[in-house]
């Protein structure tokens, strides 16, 4: 054991590590970010309603889960919750997490998204005789959708990072995976740059993708 | 057949239209002038209820409604009355996302419920109308002024409206560009589409109206064929604005 290189430590950690991060960062990121998409587009289209008491629940959600930390969140619905009968796997626990606050952060970027969108885009779709409905899915969301990309995607990315509060529940994703290997070999800066890397790794696919995602959605406007 | 009976809009406290009466028969052409402010546009968005009027009667064909203060009106009877209308905006308010030929189907698919094939024959048409069939492809951004607003006209027509209205088409509009926008305007009319038309080209109006009607602070003050309203105005106020609009036209 002694004679192993550093390197070596690097190589026989690494597809450990990859595979923790494939197996639990990427669905745990992938399946919160889905779902906290929908969350916040009916968010916010919720805060846009003309029904007061809808609105105020929109509100209400986004206060609480903007006002305390995700950590906190975590420990609630994973420690707290079984306390009043609520049991739920480490797993499932993280993604609800995560998708309430991607819910609560992306409805407020979709809702400024929507209102940026000009009056008269509005104004042309009625007149039209399109209804609310159909302007808004025809006319204005493919509009905000353009405009919420560079932020959303930045969301995203942080999602990805964030997923590393699942290690305190127990959750052996990526970073969770660093610490047993760190325990094991006792190499925390290798390990801890080896974890950093592989998020590094991750994030650029990404930011890669917002930037084929903005060409699309830039396809009809002057570059 | 058009027929406005004592329309009345305030914004807040502020009366902005004072009792509006307009009868306009099918295939006929208004022209509606008056100073800035004097509730033309107003005049129009309540026409297509993208304005809610707060008080009188709007009947365009077969729809009538009409409104009361301090009621709400069924949102379908709102639907019903703006689809008898269609609006070409000063500022186009194309859809960007669309292109040309999009946007032009978007209503008669949406609103219409045509099939895709038919609502791209019928766009086609329209656009080779206001003389712009070989830029169906082009998006908005990459169409000029007036090519924009061409495209605006088309998509006005494109549900079938019973009435065209137009608000100030060309003034946004470099001068060279004007024309080719007043003369699909003017083939309208030819045609026997209805329209009301709000604009400050005063030889333009001179041809294509039937009829000319002055607002001046949100209501009709003088009524009349337009060599009546240009050659013996009755109204001193009709004097007043037309020798402003001729003093500004020689500056
Ligand atoms: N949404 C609004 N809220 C409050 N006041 C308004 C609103 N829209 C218009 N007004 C007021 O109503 C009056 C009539 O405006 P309108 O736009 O109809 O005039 P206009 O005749 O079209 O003028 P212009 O020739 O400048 O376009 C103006 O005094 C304007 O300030
Ligand atoms: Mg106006």
């Amino acid at each position: 054991m002694n004679e192993r290189t550093n390197l070596d430590i690097f190589t026989d950690s690494f597809l450990p590590l990859l595979h923790a991060g494939i197996a639990f960062t990427v669905p745990l990121t992938l399946i919160s970010f889905a779902l906290g998409l929908v969350l916040a587009l009916l968010t916010a289209l919720a805060r846009l309603s003309d029904f007061y008491p809808i609105v105020w629940i929109a509100r209400f959600y986004v206060w609480i889960i903007r006002g305390t930390p995700l950590l906190v969140q975590l420990f609630i619905i994973f420690y707290g919750l079984p306390s009043v009968g609520i049991l739920i796997d480490a797993f499932p626990a993280a993604v609800i997490g995560f998708t309430l606050s991607v819910g609560a952060y992306g409805s407020e970027i979709i809702r400024a998204a929507i209102v940026s969108i000009p009056k008269g885009q509005w104004e042309a779709a009625f007149s039209l005789g399109e209804t609310r409905l159909q302007a808004l899915r025809r006319i204005i969301l493919p509009q905000a959708a353009r405009v919420s990309v560079p932020p959303l995607s930045n969301s995203f990315i942080s999602l990805v990072k964030d997923t590393s509060l699942a290690a305190t529940v127990t959750v052996t994703e990526l970073f969770q995976k660093g610490q047993q290997i760190t325990a094991a070999v006792y190499e925390p800066l290798l390990i801890y740059c080896e974890v950093a890397l592989i998020y590094l790794i991750f994030c650029s696919i990404l930011a890669l993708l917002q930037r084929q995602l903005e060409i699309f959605f830039n396809r009809y406007y002057t570059a | 057949m058009i027929e406005v009976r004592e329309l009345t809009k305030s914004f807040g406290d502020t009366p902005v239209l004072r009792g509006i009466n307009l009868t306009l028969e099918q295939g006929q052409v208004l022209v509606l002038i008056g100073p800035s402010g004097s509730g033309k546009s107003t005049l129009l968005r309540c026409l297509n209820v993208l304005e809610m009027p707060t008080s009188g009667t709007v009947g365009i064909g077969k729809v009538r409604l009409e409104f009361r203060p301090n009621s709400k009106p069924r949102k379908a009877d709102v639907l019903a009355l703006r689809r008898q209308s269609g609006m070409v905006f000063q500022a186009y308010h194309l859809f960007p996302h669309f292109t040309a030929l999009q946007n032009v189907m978007e209503g008669q698919i949406t609103v219409r419920r045509k099939p895709k094939n038919e609502a791209r024959t019928k766009a086609l048409q329209l656009l080779a109308k206001v003389g712009l069939a070989e830029r169906a492809d082009s998006y908005p951004h990459q169409l000029s002024g007036g090519q924009q607003q061409r495209v605006g006209i088309a998509r006005a027509m494109s549900t079938d409206p019973e009435l065209l209205l137009f608000d100030e088409p060309t003034s946004a509009l470099d001068p060279e560009l004007v024309r080719e926008v007043l003369r699909v305007i003017r083939e309208l009319a030819e045609e026997g589409r209805t329209m009301i038309i709000v604009t400050h080209e005063m030889k333009f109006a001179r041809e294509v109206a039937d009829r000319i009607v002055l607002l001046d602070e949100g209501a009709i003050v003088e009524e009349g064929l337009p060599e009546q309203i240009f050659s013996q105005p009755r109204e001193a106020r009709t004097r007043q604005f037309l020798s402003l609009l001729m003093d500004q036209s020689t500056v």
